[in-house]
């Protein structure tokens, strides 16, 4: 009944699934929805500084997520992705600020200290085999130490102009589009890319989804588990450099609070499942611009800034509950 | 096998434990062997280890002020919250399911605010005030067990979730500013420390919270847990609830009633709070890095199995008494922002050093592999 | 006739040699001195009874075991398999039962993980993809299954990218393990025509089957294995079904006979009518009376252990009642079958029957909280430990202790302590799901000895076991099930192969007739 067999791709000429899934383009639909409703109930929201703003603000976030969406779709998950922030800001910080150094030769230190300390995380996890959680919930205090340590003081300040470039101001546009925003976009592209197209990024599917089968097809299911810490850390590492372009000249403690919390809600929202196996970057950055057009829109509307946490909060609930029922219908199908 | 049923010869008899070994075991190795299996041993040894530790280092002068038993029993005010919290994630971890509560922080904070209302502006009764602030917190856990039990949410999701939620009505309720009415204030006195009637001439003074509030929690948590068919149906469903369900045990109840229960605690814990600060403050329990982590993390060391199923209350106990009078001890050792900044560092290494010895034990002596 | 090994290596090189055979476990002697030879291009299946080592065989064959004797050779030349994946780069792919599929990967995907076909470090899709068409091909797939998620498909269709998976490695041999046991009789037709085309390419094909049938179907030789041993591999066209059975049983023993005679059988406890529970059996006929031992049997797949479980309200009863002395009921959990007077002893006692860490007073009393506590509330801990040690000693539960933790116990003894859950209070009636299964020998008498005893004091028993020998040891009646439904029914007394046949082989017309006049009901 087959046709001739060898070269007869089938015919629509798609040869994979399409690379938006449903979940996003619900995102995508509901994002828009809420530009559309807050540019109707606060015109300002629409204006270019406002918008750029929140670009800006989301490029953090969304660099970190892309390293998150790896390790939550190999089933782990990571909770000290913010006190990695807090250390990496801080030795950029002062590196910058007390060490005379240029900004853009900071850049790499704070993402190979990132890698290091994603590295202790991946050994810990991979090789030790304990839950990620609670490993992560560890590091994440020896991290927070660690960053406090360096800070020596309450605050690093005199951080100099050199950082605008990555910065929400104008020294940090070109063309209007922000340049941290750009190198997320970028990131994003290239993970993107790797996870669809390239046998190491599909491996991380596999071991989400069955890491016994994974292991038995060949698969180094602990090195490959091993690299999405690094590579997150890495990332971190980088979106430090973005976060201490941002604010005033003074970089004090709180520098990434509640920031694992906020990305690890990005992802979830963007539809990647904590079981593991499922998932995309691109719906990791659309949650993470969901969760920022809210905050932004509450500020806008003038509401306590506090109840955009409630809304990431329900957010979260519609999401993960819409992937419920989704794998509760596949069940009962096949 | 074959149709013959008569047996020829008895079988070997099967050996117990995988690599525990038998009875040809060292003292030596025999006592690493309890040592590492037995929870509440090893953390007995480690209490006593660090109280001597700090009490030496006391006598050699490297201390800022005394290790005293005055001292340490003030540092106590500190188990009251932390040991209930602790208990509270213990009984959540235990029923299984990748159980854990990341919202007992914002419940600490909402609760807390309602208390202040209903006590500090509205004037209702003590008594009463704090009952009710239980059930909130009850209230506000079922939604948790709901979530997590009927609707199979993934509980790190759903207390992720109620954490958001919970926080921001917390700092929406009052406009972020805390209640510090008169009667409030005067709550303080719940958490003075006293001297122990009778035979107290002798000994350091106690906070009153650790019998007023503390005792009951542990007394409750121990018989629940030890006692009462529901502890055996959350041991079990901790273990394994398909195995659970054919026993005839209705795990969608059992494991949501953990929700309630910590959540009931976290509510408890939100009056000590209130009366420890002399305000209820909204971001309570979710300043700094929040109550939940050190709960969870006390939890771990106490011997709760992170997967489920196992956990006493004595380990927890002891757990958040050892990292109480250790983080005391911390204090005196290193000055000013030091002290606060090596507990971080302490309690990150122990969830660490802990999680890793949870795991090793579990592999190599409970012959379930 | 059976052929002699060497006889057959005489006709041409054997694609597989195996010689003198034999591995132990423990205490157990899995396979001794068995002997194996597959042609190229043949479909040569396998038959045994349960532990009569046709699993270990293949499992040294694929490499996940290693033998302690014997020698195997490969294409004329000798070989040491010394991993799966050793085996597989010599051209040795397994389908088991237990797939080992990604759902939400696509079926190209599935097939190529690990071994991806790349275009320098990217994935050549299209490359990749033509070569999956052809594999899909090969199977009798559609090529547009290439980009669908394999949790989109069905069981049978899941299992098909499984063989194409086992293909992709360029395979000489293929080992199925029980691959109809989940099809349909038309995906079954699927099945062996891609068998059949594999075939034709040159590929050996060890087919693992309990049903009888089907070596007249697509077999072109049989290996019948008996306690660990290879009787002989004969050629289907001499045989038939009933002939097998009876190589697979030993002929007709006399089995040590269990002491019961016709007793008084009381009323009917359990009435079955049209029973069926969508997806696993339909239209099942059943009663059981009051001190009566009934077996339900019936090969692995065949719906026996459903059936048990949605009499205990574990699986979803769609069609047919279900009347428990005398009312009507539909029990929709565990809870409210023991509520109605039903015990059970589950299918699997590591996921559905024991806590493994938690010790035997643990496990037998979580099972009747309220009985062992005052109030149902507070636990009573001296009837508690009164009432492990009791069964304890009534079940002959080998162990030190009541608090001993499960998990150190032998099978046979773990199994005891999860029927002693059950027998707490002597239940009005007692579903036990394979019973033996993974127990040693003495265990398994001591079991056996229970249930017997439990009828005598006017227990009903339900067995639902795709044990032969236990069911005609302990049945006073033997209910066959086939294809998910009730097929007939076998008085005790009745000849081994005859039900061993009648569950697994199509009889012809008048053996079936005959059988139904022979058998009383």
């Amino acid at each position: 009944m087959s046709a001739p067999a060898t070269t007869q791709a089938p015919k629509s000429g798609r040869v994979l699934p399409p690379p938006v899934m449903g979940q996003e383009v619900v995102l995508i639909a509901v994002i828009a929805a809420l530009w559309i409703l807050l540019t109707i109930f606060t015109p300002a929201f629409l204006s270019a500084g406002s918008i750029q703003q929140l670009l800006w603000r989301l490029a953090p976030i969304g660099i970190m997520a892309v390293g998150m969406t790896m390790i939550i779709v190999t089933a782990g998950i990571d909770i000290s992705v913010a006190a990695i922030l807090m250390v990496c800001s801080v030795v950029m910080a002062k590196l910058i600020a007390e060490g005379g150094w240029g900004f853009w030769t900071a850049v790499p230190v704070a993402i190979l200290i990132g890698g290091l300390l994603g590295s202790f995380n991946g050994v810990l996890i991979a090789y030790g085999r304990v839950p990620a959680m609670i490993i992560t919930f560890g590091t994440a205090n020896i991290f927070q130490y660690i960053g406090l340590k360096v800070f020596n003081s309450q605050t690093v300040n005199g951080l100099p102009a050199s950082r605008d470039v990555l910065g929400p101001g104008a020294g940090g546009r070109t063309f209007g589009v922000s340049h941290a925003f750009m190198i997320m976009l970028v990131l994003v592209v290239l993970a993107g890319f790797y996870l669809r197209h390239f046998p190491g990024g599909r491996h991380f599917y596999a071991i989400g989804g069955n890491s016994g089968a994974a292991a038995l097809a060949g698969v180094n299911v602990r090195r490959r588990i091993f690299i999405t810490y690094v590579i997150t850390g890495l990332l971190v590492g980088l979106a430090a450099s973005v976060t201490i372009a941002g604010g005033t000249s003074t970089l004090d403690q709180n520098v990434g609070k509640g920031q694992e919390l906020a990305t690890i809600a990005a992802v979830v929202i963007g539809g990647t499942s904590v079981l593991g196996g499922r998932g995309s970057v691109l719906g990791a950055v659309l949650g993470a611009l969901l969760v920022q057009t809210v905050s932004t829109g509450v500020t806008q509307l003038g509401w306590p800034s506090q109840l955009s946490n409630l809304f990431v909060g329900i957010f979260i609930i519609i999401a993960v509950g819409a992937d419920l029922i989704r794998e509760h219908r596949r069940r009962s199908h096949a | 096998m074959s149709a013959r049923i008569a047996p020829t010869t008895k079988p070997p008899t099967p050996s117990t434990s995988a690599e525990a070994g038998d009875g040809q075991q060292g003292f030596g190795s025999r006592l690493v062997q309890t040592l590492l299996t037995n929870r509440v041993a090893l953390l007995v040894i480690l209490l006593v280890v660090v109280v001597a530790l700090l009490m030496g280092l006391d006598q050699a002068g490297y201390l800022s002020a005394a290790y005293s038993p005055d001292y340490m029993s003030a540092a106590l005010i500190n188990l009251v919250p932390l040991a209930m919290l602790a208990l509270a994630e213990m009984v959540v971890i235990i029923s299984g399911g990748g159980g854990i509560d990341l919202s007992l922080g914002s419940i600490v904070s909402l609760v807390g605010m309602g208390f202040g209302f209903m006590y500090g502006i509205w004037g209702w009764p003590l008594a009463l005030s704090i009952v009710l602030a239980v059930v909130a917190g009850a209230l506000l856990g079922a939604v948790n067990g709901v979530l997590i039990a009927r609707f199979g949410f993934p509980p790190l999701i759903a207390t992720l979730a109620t954490y958001y939620g919970y926080w921001s009505l917390a700092l929406v309720s009052n406009n972020q500013k805390p209640i510090s009415s008169p009667p409030i204030q005067d709550l303080y006195g719940l958490s003075k420390a006293v001297e122990i009637p009778l035979i107290g001439q002798q000994l350091p003074l106690l906070p009153k919270g650790i019998v007023i509030f503390l005792l009951p929690t542990v007394v409750i948590v121990g018989l629940l847990l030890a006692k009462m068919t529901y502890g055996r149906r959350l041991y079990a469903i901790g273990t394994n609830d398909v195995a659970g369900a054919w026993s005839g045990v209705d795990v969608v109840r059992t494991r949501a009633m953990s929700y309630v229960i910590s959540g009931a605690i976290a509510g408890l814990v939100a009056v000590v709070n209130v009366s420890q600060f002399a305000s209820a403050r909204p971001d309570a329990g979710t300043s700094g890095n929040g109550m939940a982590l050190p709960a969870i993390t006390i939890a771990v060391l106490g011997g709760v199995a992170v997967t489920g199923g196992a956990g006493r209350t004595s380990g927890v106990v002891l757990a958040t008494l050892l990292v109480v009078w250790l983080n005391a001890g911390i204090l005196l050792a290193f000055s000013g922002n030091t002290g606060s900044q090596v507990e971080l560092l302490a309690l990150g290494l122990i969830l660490v050093g802990s999680a890793l010895l949870n795991t090793f034990t579990a592999r190599k002596y409970s012959g379930a592999r | 006739m059976s052929e002699a090994l060497d006889e057959r290596a005489a006709t041409g090189t054997p694609r597989l040699f195996l010689k003198d055979v034999s591995k132990r476990f423990g205490g157990v002697q899995a396979i001794r001195h068995a002997d194996f030879c597959l042609m190229p291009g043949e479909v040569h299946a396998l038959v045994g009874e349960n532990g009569a080592g046709k699993s270990t065989l293949i499992k040294i064959i694929a490499g996940a075991e290693s033998s302690d004797t014997g020698s195997m050779e490969l294409d004329g030349e000798q070989v040491t398999v010394r991993g799966a994946i050793d085996a597989i780069d010599l051209g040795i792919a397994t389908v088991y039962q237990e797939t080992q599929l990604f759902g939400q990967l696509t079926v190209a995907e599935n097939i190529f993980l690990g071994r991806e076909i790349r275009k320098g470090p990217r994935i050549d899709w299209v490359g990749q993809n033509a070569l999956v068409v052809d594999l899909l091909n090969r199977i009798g797939l559609p090529p547009e299954y290439a980009t669908r998620h394999v949790e989109d498909l069905s069981a049978a269709e899941a299992q098909q990218v499984a063989i194409a998976k086992a293909l992709a490695g360029d395979a000489k041999i293929l080992i199925l393990d029980e691959p109809s046991a989940i099809l349909t009789d038309v995906e079954i037709g699927v099945l062996y025509a891609a068998i059949r085309r594999l075939t034709k390419s040159g590929v050996s094909i060890i087919y693992i089957t309990h049903r009888l049938d089907e070596l007249f179907e697509i077999a072109d030789v049989v290996t019948v294995m008996r306690d660990g041993r290879t009787l002989g591999t004969y050629e289907i066209g001499g045989l038939d079904v009933r002939r097998v059975a009876e190589m697979m049983v030993g002929g007709e023993f006399a089995l040590a006979q269990s002491t019961r005679t016709a007793e008084s059988v009381g009323k009917p406890q359990l009435v079955l009518n049209g029973f069926g529970s969508r997806g696993a059996f339909r239209d099942v006929e059943l009663t059981v009376h009051q001190g009566e031992a009934v077996v339900l049997y019936g090969l692995v797949g065949s719906g026996v252990a459903d059936i048990a479980s949605a009499i205990y309200g574990m699986r979803p009863i769609t069609s047919g009642s279900m009347m428990l002395a005398g009312q009507e009921v539909h029990p929709r959990s565990a809870r409210q079958a023991q509520r109605l007077g039903l015990a059970m002893l589950p299918a699997n006692r590591k996921k559905e029957g024991l806590f493994s860490f938690q010790p035997i007073s643990f496990n037998i009393s979580i099972g009747h909280l309220r009985l062992l506590s005052k109030g149902g509330i507070w636990m009573n801990k001296r009837h508690e430990t009164d009432v492990s040690t009791e069964m304890i000693k009534t079940l002959s539960i080998k162990t030190p202790g009541a608090q001993v933790a499960v998990s150190n116990l032998s099978g046979g003894n773990a199994q005891k302590v999860v029927l002693a859950r059950q027998l707490v209070e002597r239940p009005a009636m007692l579903v036990l799901a394979e019973p033996t299964q993974g127990v040693d020998i003495s265990a398994k008498e001591e079991i056996h000895k229970i249930i017997e005893d439990l009828c005598e004091h006017g227990t009903a028993v339900l067995v639902a076991t795709s044990d032969l020998t236990e069911a005609m040891r302990i049945g006073d009646r033997m209910v066959v099930i086939r294809n998910g439904t009730t097929f007939t029914e076998f008085a005790r007394g009745a000849s081994q192969s005859d039900v061993l046949a009648a569950a697994s082989g199509q009889l012809s017309r008048e053996e079936e007739e005959t059988l139904a006049e022979s058998g009383p009901t």
